[in-house]
């Protein structure tokens, strides 16, 4: 459990407090309902780029991070294809200047034409570092690309291309900002030394007199059901064969995801799970293989993906993968295994507590999915789900007709 | 009443910031076991640190300390390889393998609760492994794979160049392992190290809500553990200077560039201002390099400056991946900030927004109870204790520009440095 207060703002902004007394540190986190997902094809990449620009100056803030710096504070932030999640760490006595540099970008985000220029060289420089100078760098692009064909969730959050970056034009960006970038799409986390009273009146100050957004959010096109598997190869100057198998699964909210998270933990996590005792430890196919899923807020993936030893194919690693999984669903889960994964749900929790901004993070990214008891419901619901549930699931998902794989082929 | 935002709301820079020293005990053996409680937090941390006698040693394997610890995994007298494995997952503990310049060891995380079952399983790591035929050559396959694939990486190829450049092939910090030093490892050879090298001038720290019942555990049975007291040579290292060593390839679409030299240890008194002058320079994001190359120019994502720790004396790193066709440029970039840093007086604005955001920093670094212990480490493993930091706050309080341009003048200079570029 994390303790928290709660309120809302007349704009609707959504306001958290966390108190941690031990800490002279206050963490000021702000999330964006607003991820990749929310793009539209052409334009892939926005959220991400935008990000760059909260940090480019706002009305009455040229520099955002020196301001912090100043007050003895640091930030950050993350874009996913379902959130963009910003972070300040700063000195708890000096709360108030979070307040201030959140609030201005928020009403009224003003990045100097040069800033929005030089990001975007930025942005391409990041795209080039992360995916395309990197052996396997672009695995995910061809994964996505295969297994979606309507939903956004076919891009990365870097972007489809570097060509879509480089379109950006000033009024998406700025249509973008005044569509998302609005209180009422917005959840506030305040944690560590501070008290309940001064957030409340710190944020009627600063966010009080913030509107509501106007625009209407457009819908996001849904994903029809796959009906046959899907394949691709992929060709590269890389060391050995790789594996990236796919699966599509439940939304984070519906039935079913739990049970898929399940799965791959029984099947893809740690050193004693059944991929890496079978395929890697016991047998010469693969170098390494891991299951896990993509736990987002439209319907997702579940994904296996394993580098093979080299001189070892991709096709032959997905028949062993195939036969693994095979087993997986013929045979009784024993209670060991389901214990397992219940201690390891807990502590997953205890040691990502520790940390004041994990503590933040969590509280922003649950009531970001609609009720902030999802930390521990779901935690609750996850640990209590019966083993024939886990299989039952197990055989709806785990099927050929809703698989896309990705041999990534080595050139020898 | 409306709000005037041009104002930025008053602020204050922490003055007093309380570094905690940890409780101290000495174990049967010798051995010292730092403490710090941490009330309310239910994971636990037991680090288990030995000085790497590599530099000293010049083992010409080089990859035996490597699976050596990455071995103690794979099977003990009483347990297989996939018992240990199915035993730490169940617990939901992690076995985590420390390697580095000058230590090597092993840390537990694992939980309150689950604690004093998982220990004593750890504690078999540490001197009942077994070294199975079968799971090294397992471990070796995928260790070739492993450098194969860092090979392709030009960051990771880049820094291994740097290494080598800036300690020497000679020197083992500088060697880079190749798949024939996979090959050459055999099982007699990690035998031999696991006897008589691993547990080398052995240090606990340790950090969790743990009672006394526990920490009597621990005492016990880390009390037997069989350790060598050595009295070590830490590497000595001097400034060659050199060309910059540059490994072309033709289809990389970035180069990855590292550059650096040797400094100070941390006892040198001016190492507080050293320290400070790669803040100005690359070790915030604020920085001069950030500020020209990324937000400037945008020719990168990122580039940075830190420093690395070493006993005889730090050393220093610029890095950053950057578009290949501006690869020069940045290079020459960097040199010139280095000398603007150290010959143009540094505007006022700046200097107060270094200060006030090291002074943050620091009281961040020491707000988390439980990584306490890991500062505490970090500045103990110089030779050095607290006092370091209450040195570091009041220097950070009343620097003057020219304190740090003085020691940077002193203690940076071109024709010390080495580098490379891969791309």
């Amino acid at each position: 459990m994390i303790a928290y207060e709660q309120f809302f703002l007349d704009n609707g902004l959504q306001v958290f407090v966390h108190q941690d007394p031990s800490t002279k540190i206050a963490v000021f986190n702000m999330l964006y309902k607003v991820g990749s997902r929310n793009e539209v094809s052409g334009k892939t990449g926005l959220a991400h780029y935008f990000e760059h620009l909260m940090f480019g100056g706002s009305q009455h803030v040229p520099s955002f991070d020196t301001a912090l710096e100043n007050v003895g504070g640091s930030c950050n932030a993350f874009t996913n294809t379902d959130i963009t999640n910003y972070y300040m760490n700063l000195p708890a006595v000096n709360l108030e200047t979070a307040f201030w540099l959140e609030s201005d970008r928020m009403m009224y985000l003003n990045p100097r034409e040069k800033t929005i220029e030089t990001q975007r060289k930025v942005v391409i420089e990041e795209f080039k570092q992360r995916y395309l100078n990197q052996p396997y760098g672009d695995a995910f692009h061809h994964m996505r690309a295969l297994a979606y064909e309507t939903h956004p969730y076919q891009w990365p959050t870097i972007g489809r291309n570097i060509e879509d970056i480089i379109n950006y034009q000033k009024e998406d960006v700025e249509e973008f900002y005044w569509t998302h970038y609005r209180p009422d799409n917005a959840v506030l986390v305040v944690a560590g030394d501070v008290t309940v009273e001064q957030v409340k009146r710190l944020s009627e100050k600063w966010f009080g007199g913030i509107p509501k957004g106007s625009i209407r959010r457009l819908d996001i096109p849904s994903e029809a059901p796959q009906i046959s598997k899907k394949t691709k190869t992929i060709e590269a100057d890389v060391p050995t064969d790789a594996l990236y198998k796919v699966y599509h699964m439940p939304a984070k909210l519906q039935d079913g995801y739990l049970e898929a998270d399940l799965i791959t933990d029984i099947i893809g996590f740690g050193r004693s799970s059944l991929l890496e005792q079978t395929l890697v430890k016991n047998s010469d196919l693969f170098a390494s293989i891991g299951a896990y899923i993509l736990g987002t807020v439209d319907p997702g993936l579940l994904v296996f993906s394993g580098k093979l030893e080299k001189g070892k194919t991709a096709e032959r690693g997905e028949k062993a993968l195939d036969e693994v999984v095979k087993q997986f669903l013929q045979q009784p889960i024993e209670e060991t295994i389901l214990q397992k994964v219940k201690h390891q749900a807990k502590a997953m929790k205890t040691y990502e507590s520790v940390q004041l901004l994990n503590r933040a993070m969590s509280l922003a990214y649950f009531a970001h999915l609609g009720d902030v008891n999802l930390y521990q419901t779901e935690y609750e619901k996850k640990t209590a789900i019966p083993p024939k549930d886990i299989l039952d699931w197990g055989h709806k998902l785990l099927r050929e007709d809703n698989a896309s794989t990705i041999y990534y082929k080595a050139i020898s | 009443m409306s709000l005037d935002r041009s104002i930025a709301p008053a602020f204050v820079i922490p003055e007093e910031i309380s570094f905690i020293q940890p409780m101290q005990r000495t174990l049967p053996n010798g051995v010292r076991l730092y403490f710090n409680p941490t009330p309310s937090i239910g994971a636990v941390r037991i680090e288990v640190n030995a000085e790497s006698l590599r530099g000293e040693l010049k083992i010409a394997k080089k990859l035996v300390s490597f699976f050596t610890l990455h071995m103690l995994l794979e099977g003990t007298k009483t347990k297989t390889a996939s018992e240990l494995d199915d035993f730490f997952d169940y617990y939901a503990s992690e076995v985590e393998i420390i390697s580095s310049f000058e230590h090597q060891g092993l840390a537990l995380l694992t939980t309150k609760k689950h604690f004093s079952q998982v220990f004593p399983v750890f504690r078999e790591l540490m001197t009942e492994a077994v070294f199975p035929e079968k799971e090294l050559q397992k471990r070796k396959s995928q260790k070739a794979l492993n450098i194969s694939i860092q090979f392709e990486k030009n960051a990771i190829r880049a820094s291994h160049l740097f290494r080598q450049q800036l300690f020497g092939d000679s020197h083992p910090y500088g060697m880079i392992s190749t798949e024939q030093d996979v090959e050459l490892i055999e099982r007699e050879d990690l035998l031999d190290y696991y006897q008589n090298y691993l547990w080398v001038n052995t240090e606990i720290f340790v950090t969790g809500d743990l009672s006394e019942t526990d920490l009597q555990l621990i005492e016990s049975m880390l009390g037997d553990l069989p350790v060598h007291m050595y009295d070590s040579t830490p590497s000595e290292f001097s400034n060659m200077g050199n060309e910059i060593f540059i490994e072309a390839r033709e289809k990389s679409v970035q180069s990855s560039i590292r550059l650096g030299c040797h400094l100070i240890p941390k006892s040198n008194p001016d190492y507080h201002a050293l320290a400070v002058f790669n803040t100005f320079l690359g070790g915030y994001f604020g920085s001069r390099l950030i500020k020209n190359i990324r937000e400037d120019k945008g020719h990168t994502y990122g580039i940075y400056s830190s420093i690395g720790s070493l006993r005889s004396a730090d050393y220093w790193l610029i890095a950053a991946d950057v578009k290949k066709e501006f690869t020069s440029e940045v290079i020459d970039e960097i040199y010139k900030e280095i000398e603007i840093l150290q010959h143009q007086a540094i505007p006022k604005e700046e200097l107060e927004t270094v200060r006030n955001y090291l002074i943050g920093n620091l009281l961040s670094s020491f707000s988390s109870s439980f990584e306490l212990i890991t500062r505490f480490k970090g500045i103990h493993q110089a030779g050095l204790d607290l006092r370091f930091y209450e040195d570091r706050f009041e220097f950070l309080k009343k620097f003057t520009g020219e304190d740090i341009q003085k020691v940077g003048k002193r203690l940076i200079q071109k024709d010390w440095f080495v580098g490379t570029v891969v791309g």
